[in-house]
């Protein structure tokens, strides 16, 4: 009896599906698959899956409304599949709820990390969080509010902390610019991205060796910022 | 019968003839004691001469007829009375209507044949105007304004409106929705919905184009009307000259399409199926049991699929994006970018593909912003740095360079070390399935700098090409304000210790 996590698949794609059932389960997944929104929802709700992977573009429903379906009564983390160039879907989509998305073609190197990036937050959801998140040389203390690298502790602003902090908490996911200017900046004079940017700007002059090819504080155009942790 | 509008100016002119006659008699009765009868009998003459010039042939014939009576009456003998006893008078009488009618009907010849002359030359001005005026229009609707103008100045028109039928292609592609379009001039309505006082159909041998309709204070006169038809026949053969140059010029663009299309097909054919011979190989050698498991063999096998892949996944990419930029549908969704920031972003994506080469990148952060399309200059960059890695030998160096060229303007560079290309193939270098050189070993479609080009045209920037002493270089102009505004100027932290 398989008893690994159980992943929703809901592609109208069967030549997505077989294959993603294919290698999900050789990763000791438990995988069920819909081909249309409505059929996943009732899926979803008959046997809550641990997560799902959504695609944006289904027959009946849109993806953006399954999505925000599915966040009026479950937290289960919900990772989209999209094409390049729909980068509004896809920033509707994570606006509405879904927590992180994947653009077609993907390797499933990358598949299966953001399937645990997504388990491991809803763990932490649920449970302890783990206060210390790592990246490299970097260590970021949130409940003691430093920042070392290597070793030696780093100098933040407030905010520089703040939206450092955010990041790191949700190390693994996509965070979108209007999720992290209304987490970080309150106030909604700061509601542009170009302040995002300038503040992006000084985190990685004093977090990343090479400030212009970032490791870390990656940027994902025209959707948001991903702090890349250790794993 | 006499209409409404013209009853005033015979009645004028029968006025004027009387007047004139009542004036004549009323100073030749003062002066009849020292006037003999045939000085005033000349004298009659004048009011007839008078009111020809003035008032043309019937105003004439009135006042021979008018000064014959008072003539008659006031100076003949016996006066006050119609009756002539006199031979001599009689004959006198006789002579004086027969050369007051001649006079003025050779006078209103004279005036009416100087008013034709006139009218003429008014109508050829006019026609001459018109087709200086039509000469070298495109669209239906310029050459149905350029003539409602003259026309309501040629015939001090109140109101001249051209309406043009939908042609037969206009109305096939609007369906039902296609209305006559029409101008008018002026444009505000005078008439409120009155019925034009004339309108005639423009029409060529082959179709009915439209209709033109005057409206006018005064009737139009026969030469009005007779300019009126010029005009439209004019109009019509205006229109239909534009109908006919449009067709040709979307016959030439469907030729032109064409032979894109087929090109597009024979290099997009070669493209596809070359990676899928590759993976279709791979593949079925994996599958055949002949390679060993977990060997150099089966690892290069999967390489060459995985990488096959993504060579399809951009050649479907580029096509999509040429197909946008063909149909005039790229717009950019713009965002105030820093440019460090997006090419950064792309050379970390980049960083198998250029592992060969090695890349220096000189982007200050402290750049401006730049409005952008994040997604659409990734793609230029991802395009530039792909081009200079297929065509610089591996090895050598690929730089990228930014740094403000004016107030206005963010010039940046993608650099390369490779073979210079010969300058009359520099201007070309942009166009679709333009490939430079007869470097066979090189793939590609041919398409990734012209979505360069298109992408940056629609930023309002400018790419182009140079040699460099040792290599070759891509140089883009961003514009720096993003509809009339300037890149926001941001502290550089406010909380900074």
């Amino acid at each position: 009896m398989n008893r690994g996590p159980h992943v929703l698949v809901i592609d109208d794609e069967p030549q997505i599906l077989r294959a993603l059932r294919t290698i999900l389960v050789a990763q000791h997944f438990r995988v069920s698959t819909a081909s249309r929104g409505e059929e996943g929802l009732a899926l979803a709700a008959a046997q809550p899956p641990d997560v799902i992977i959504l695609d944006l573009g289904l027959p009946d429903l849109s993806g953006i409304e399954v999505c925000a379906r599915l966040r009026t009564w479950s937290t289960v983390p919900i990772i989209v599949l999209s094409v390049r160039d729909s980068e509004r879907d896809k920033v509707a989509a994570l606006d509405r709820g879904a927590d992180d998305y994947l653009t077609k073609p993907f390797g499933i190197e990358e598949l299966l990390a953001r399937i645990r990036v997504a388990l491991r937050h809803a763990s932490q959801a649920q449970g302890s969080r783990s206060t210390t998140v790592t990246a490299g040389p970097l260590s970021v203390d949130l409940v003691a509010r430093s920042v070392t690298r290597d070793g030696a502790p780093v100098k933040l602003t407030a905010t520089e902390f703040k939206l450092l902090a955010y990041l790191a908490a949700n190390a693994g996911r996509v965070l979108t610019h209007r999720a992290i200017l209304s987490h970080v900046w309150s106030d909604p004079v700061a509601d542009q991205v170009e302040y995002l940017r300038v503040y992006m700007r000084q985190l990685r002059k004093k977090l990343e060796a090479d400030p212009s090819q970032p490791v870390y504080l990656v940027t994902e155009p025209g959707i948001g910022y991903r702090f890349l942790a250790d794993e | 019968m006499l209409s409404p509008t013209t009853l005033p100016d015979y009645m004028l002119r029968a006025l004027l003839a009387a007047a004139l006659t009542a004036l004549t008699t009323f100073g030749l009765y003062l002066a009849r004691s020292v006037l003999p009868t045939p000085v005033i009998a000349l004298l009659f003459l004048l009011p007839v001469v008078i009111s020809t010039t003035l008032g043309g042939l019937t105003a004439g014939i009135l006042a021979s007829i008018g000064s014959f009576l008072a003539f008659n009456y006031f100076f003949i003998l016996p006066y006050y009375s119609f009756t002539v006893h006199q031979t001599q008078d009689l004959l006198m009488l006789g002579v004086f209507l027969g050369l007051a009618v001649l006079v003025s009907q050779l006078l209103g010849r004279a005036r009416l044949s100087l008013a034709a002359a006139r009218a003429r030359e008014r109508e050829t001005t006019a026609l001459y105007e018109l087709s200086t005026a039509l000469a070298g229009l495109r669209s239906e609707a310029e050459v149905a304004r350029a003539v409602a103008e003259r026309l309501a100045e040629a015939v001090a028109a109140a109101a001249v409106e051209v309406e043009l039928q939908p042609g037969a292609q206009a109305a096939a592609k609007a369906g039902a929705k296609a209305l006559a379009q029409s101008v008018r001039v002026p444009a505000a309505a005078p008439a409120g919905g009155a019925p034009p006082d004339f309108s005639l159909g423009l029409r060529t041998a082959r179709a009915r184009l439209g209709e033109l309709r005057v409206w006018r204070e005064a009737r139009l006169t026969s030469a009005d009307e007779r300019l009126v038809r010029t005009f439209a026949s004019q109009a019509a053969l205006a229109l239909e000259h534009v109908q006919l140059d449009r067709a040709e010029t979307q016959a030439r663009i469907l030729e032109e399409s064409d032979r894109l299309k087929s090109a597009l097909l024979s290099s997009v054919s070669h493209e596809l199926r070359t990676p899928l011979a590759t993976i279709t190989a791979a593949a079925s050698s994996l599958r055949s049991g002949r390679v060993e498991l977990a060997s150099p063999a089966q690892a290069d096998l999967l390489a060459a699929i995985e990488e096959e892949a993504a060579r399809l996944n951009q050649l479907v990419g580029n096509l999509l994006d040429m197909s946008r930029i063909e149909a005039g549908v790229l717009r950019p969704n713009r965002q105030w970018l820093s440019l460090s920031e997006v090419v950064g972003g792309t050379l970390a994506r980049l960083r198998r593909a250029t592992a060969s080469h090695r890349v220096r990148v000189h982007v200050s952060d402290d750049l401006p912003l730049v409005p952008a399309d994040p997604v659409q200059l990734d793609q230029v960059f991802t395009n530039l740095i792909d081009n200079s890695c297929k065509y610089a030998p591996p090895g050598s160096t690929i730089t990228v360079r930014a740094w403000q060229a004016d107030d206005q303007r963010l010039q940046v560079t993608v650099e390369n070390e490779g073979p210079a290309v010969p300058p009359e193939h520099l201007g070309h270098i942009f166009d679709k399935f333009y490939r430079a050189g007869p470097n066979e070993s090189v793939t590609g479609t041919g398409l990734g700098l012209s979505i360069c080009k298109g992408i940056i045209d629609a930023h309002g920037g400018r790419i182009w090409v140079d040699n460099l002493p040792g290599g070759f270089a891509f140089i883009i102009s961003l514009p720096l304000s993003w509809a009339g505004e300037r890149p926001p100027r941001l502290p550089p932290d406010p909380e900074a210790t």
